[in-house]
């Protein structure tokens, strides 16, 4: 009886540690989840019982996306369930182990050609839907739709408009590399009377590779062309580069650093050059419309806008607007309906359109979208996407992987640190280039 | 009876044997196979046997070597430091002072600190605190020196941080042993006219050659796979030109593999260089441990 007993002691043991084994893994599960507040589902209709899931990854508009997902199970009864993982967790990372799990997301996230090339084998493409028809920032690869725009983001070089009023600069001049430097000149020659520490606040520094490396460089892939040329590029791609176009590019980014301030150009974080212009120490700063949340959490109220990037010789008068990421469908989905009825509304409902622009705080990749945000800098991108032939191309997402920030992006530490000289910085980036395969 | 009891050893084996074999045995040789593929972690896609590829990529790329240079130069350093800091750290807190238990949690505390919360406590101190520190003392050098900009400076902070974190650790090891030193032995070589560093060089260091062979590996070990700090404190950078190549300081190994497999998205690349770092690593600390062994004396 005894024995008997023991046994089935080590037996429970045996079990115990293999089913916790089992349970690790999938401890994390409910933390991410985050259900719908509504999850009673009247059960008559089949069609009804479709469930959505969404694997995305923006950490800061969770919350505003549960809502929606709420609002719209309430409409309609169809269950959306919103999981995220982002900000600091690497999401690639994370959607490669949610493809693993036994409920692979319906809807998921790409982030262009990169996404694609990875993900091609799993994703399905969209066909006759109604929200197609309202945007031209679809993710589209030979003829076929397979991204829903998320948002519309857009970078140029932000000004303090106050600023450059007091000194005299008027923005809408500031077109090509010849205007800038002037410019740059007489903001310099006024630090003093200005108050600031520098002209531009710049940020070349290991913990800001993604503004050289992708946004940055993005001017030398697109900058002048017109929307969705993408020849230097392919160039690019091919290991091909434009050594003239580099030597334009070039003279940009050395003014660009010329007119930083050395800490925030060499050791700045994002923190700090966002922070440089936010009180009012820097003139300009290289970033795009999504600092708007910093800006308004610090209360910074002037006057700002985009004037566009002289990144090549020439007149520009278009700033880098695209979609940053994109929702794509699972091909393997057994709920492709539901995801198409919950992108449609979302792009076409009323209620769709006060999530996108008044609750996440985005602009809307749709035409039919009559709010505007009420942010500084986003309702200035929404001015600009009303400009003729006013956005380029963004197409830093659709270099190889790690070329921007891992291989490129030294480079720019390097040349604002004095270690290599332009023509070095030049010769650098096209022996970079080069080595694509 | 017999047959009985080698049941009962293999069940009461049975849950670490399983569990050893589900999270090392069977992962590590899932690895060794996928080094030798083209793997790309995308559910659904097939990898082909691609050979040793891989290896031979990561041979012939600058940046792998520079990494496992500066890796190895970022461990000798820092075995160094933290064993001599620790060291001497145990001596002082095994003396007969005033709140020793005191000092001894006090050295111990930043261990308790995770090495992201630490890393940016020394980005911190390094960005803000030397240039304010500068100004204060009217020392324009000091002012404008910004330390994460320079390899040099950032390696010694690098160090610097580490040692913080892990010599308090190290430290408790050479208190047990610095406790287990026999005091008859120090008293008799008292009475013989012994000074402090005869005491120390015959008496006290062959007694604690036993921690010393722990401490040194468990140094080797933390320093060569050092991953949360150098993220934490300099992210790899800053930038450097070793042999008219460009490269990142501080990307120590552990940093590089990571780079390699999820921003390059080389999965099976980064799986080989794994591969190459534990042999690497299992090598220099067995010998390590081979050779600290010898010199261990048993009382």
């Amino acid at each position: 009886m005894k024995r008997i007993l023991s046994l089935m002691l080590v037996l429970m043991l045996v079990f115990g540690a293999l089913s916790f084994t089992g349970c690790s893994s999938t401890t994390e599960e409910p933390a991410k989840t985050e259900e719908p507040a509504k999850t009673e589902e009247p059960a008559e209709e089949p069609a009804k019982d479709q469930e959505v899931v969404i694997y995305q990854n923006k950490v800061e508009i969770h919350e505003q996306l549960t809502e929606f997902a709420a609002k719209y199970t309430e409409e309609t009864g169809v269950k959306v369930t919103v999981k995220t993982s982002g900000g600091d967790s690497p999401y690639a990372e994370n959607l490669k182990a949610e493809f693993q799990s036994d409920r692979q997301p319906d809807i998921f996230v790409i982030e262009g050609m990169g996404g694609y090339n990875t993900w091609k084998s799993k994703l399905a493409p969209f066909e006759g839907q109604e929200w197609m028809g309202l945007t031209d920032l679809a993710f589209n690869v030979e003829g076929n739709t397979f991204g829903f725009p998320v948002a519309v983001e857009a970078w140029g070089m932000a000004y303090n408009a106050d600023m450059l009023e007091k000194a005299g600069v008027d923005p809408a001049s500031l077109t090509s590399q010849e205007a800038y430097k002037a410019a740059f000149e007489k903001i310099d020659s006024m630090k003093e009377e200005l108050g600031i520490d520098s002209v531009v606040a710049m940020a070349a520094g290991p913990d800001m590779r993604w503004v050289t490396g992708l946004h940055n460089f993005n001017g030398y892939l697109s900058a002048g062309l017109p929307y969705g040329d993408t020849t230097v590029l392919d160039k690019l791609n091919n290991g091909e580069a434009d050594v003239d176009r580099l030597t334009e590019y070039a003279d940009w980014v050395e003014l660009l650093f010329n007119y930083a301030d050395k800490a925030v150009l060499l050791t700045g974080n994002y923190d700090s050059q966002v922070g440089q212009f936010g009180v009012q120490k820097a003139a300009f700063v290289h970033q795009g419309n999504w600092i708007d949340p910093w800006l308004m959490s610090n209360g910074v109220d002037f006057n700002m806008g985009f004037a566009p990037h002289a990144s090549v010789y020439g007149e520009h008068n278009a700033i880098f607007i695209g979609a940053p990421s994109y929702y794509v469908l699972n091909n393997e989905s057994e709920n492709k309906d539901a995801v198409n009825d919950f992108l449609n509304f979302m792009a076409t409902n009323e209620l769709g359109h006060n999530y996108m622009v008044n609750e996440a705080k985005m602009v809307p990749a749709f035409k039919n979208v009559t709010l505007m945000p009420d942010a500084p800098l986003s309702s200035n991108v929404a001015e600009w996407l009303k400009v003729d032939n006013g956005a380029y191309t963004w197409l830093q997402n659709d270099m190889p992987d790690g070329f921007g920030m891992g291989t490129i992006a030294p480079l720019y530490e390097a040349f604002a640190k004095g270690d290599i000289d332009k023509a070095e910085f030049i010769n650098q980036l096209q022996k970079k280039i080069e080595e694509i395969e | 009876m017999k047959k009985n009891n080698r049941l009962y050893y293999w069940l009461f084996l049975a849950p670490a044997l399983i569990s050893f074999l589900i999270v090392v045995v069977i992962p590590f040789a899932m690895g060794i196979y996928y080094s030798l593929t083209d793997w790309t972690a995308v559910a659904g896609l097939k990898s082909n046997w691609v050979g040793f590829a891989n290896y031979k990529a990561m041979f012939s790329d600058f940046a792998f070597k520079y990494s496992f240079m500066r890796t190895f130069l970022f461990t000798a350093i820092s075995v160094i430091t933290i064993n001599g800091m620790a060291l001497l750290f145990a001596f002082l807190v095994t003396r007969e002072i005033k709140f020793k238990n005191f000092f001894r949690a006090g050295f111990f505390i930043p261990n308790l600190i995770g090495g992201i919360v630490l890393g940016y406590i020394w980005q911190f101190i390094f960005k803000s605190v030397v240039p304010a520190a500068g100004a204060y003392l009217g020392i324009p050098a000091l002012e404008e020196l910004l330390i994460l900009a320079d390899p040099t400076l950032t390696l010694f902070g690098l160090i610097m941080a580490f040692t913080w974190q892990y010599a308090g650790y190290i430290m408790m090891i050479y208190v047990a042993a610095l406790l287990n030193v026999p005091q008859e032995l120090l008293e008799a070589a008292d009475i013989d006219g012994a000074n402090f560093f005869h005491k120390f060089k015959s008496i006290t260091l062959p007694m604690i050659a036993q921690a010393f062979t722990i401490t040194s590996f468990l140094t080797l070990v933390n320093a060569f796979k050092q991953y949360d700090i150098i993220i934490a404190l300099s992210k790899g950078g800053p930038s450097d030109m070793y042999k008219g190549e460009i490269v990142n300081s501080s990307e120590m190994l552990a940093v590089h593999i990571y780079n390699v497999a999820f921003k390059y998205n080389n999965m099976a690349e980064g799986q080989a260089r794994a591969i190459i770092f534990f042999l690497v690593l299992s090598v220099v600390s067995i010998g390590q441990v081979y050779y600290n062994k010898k010199r261990e004396v048993e009382m």
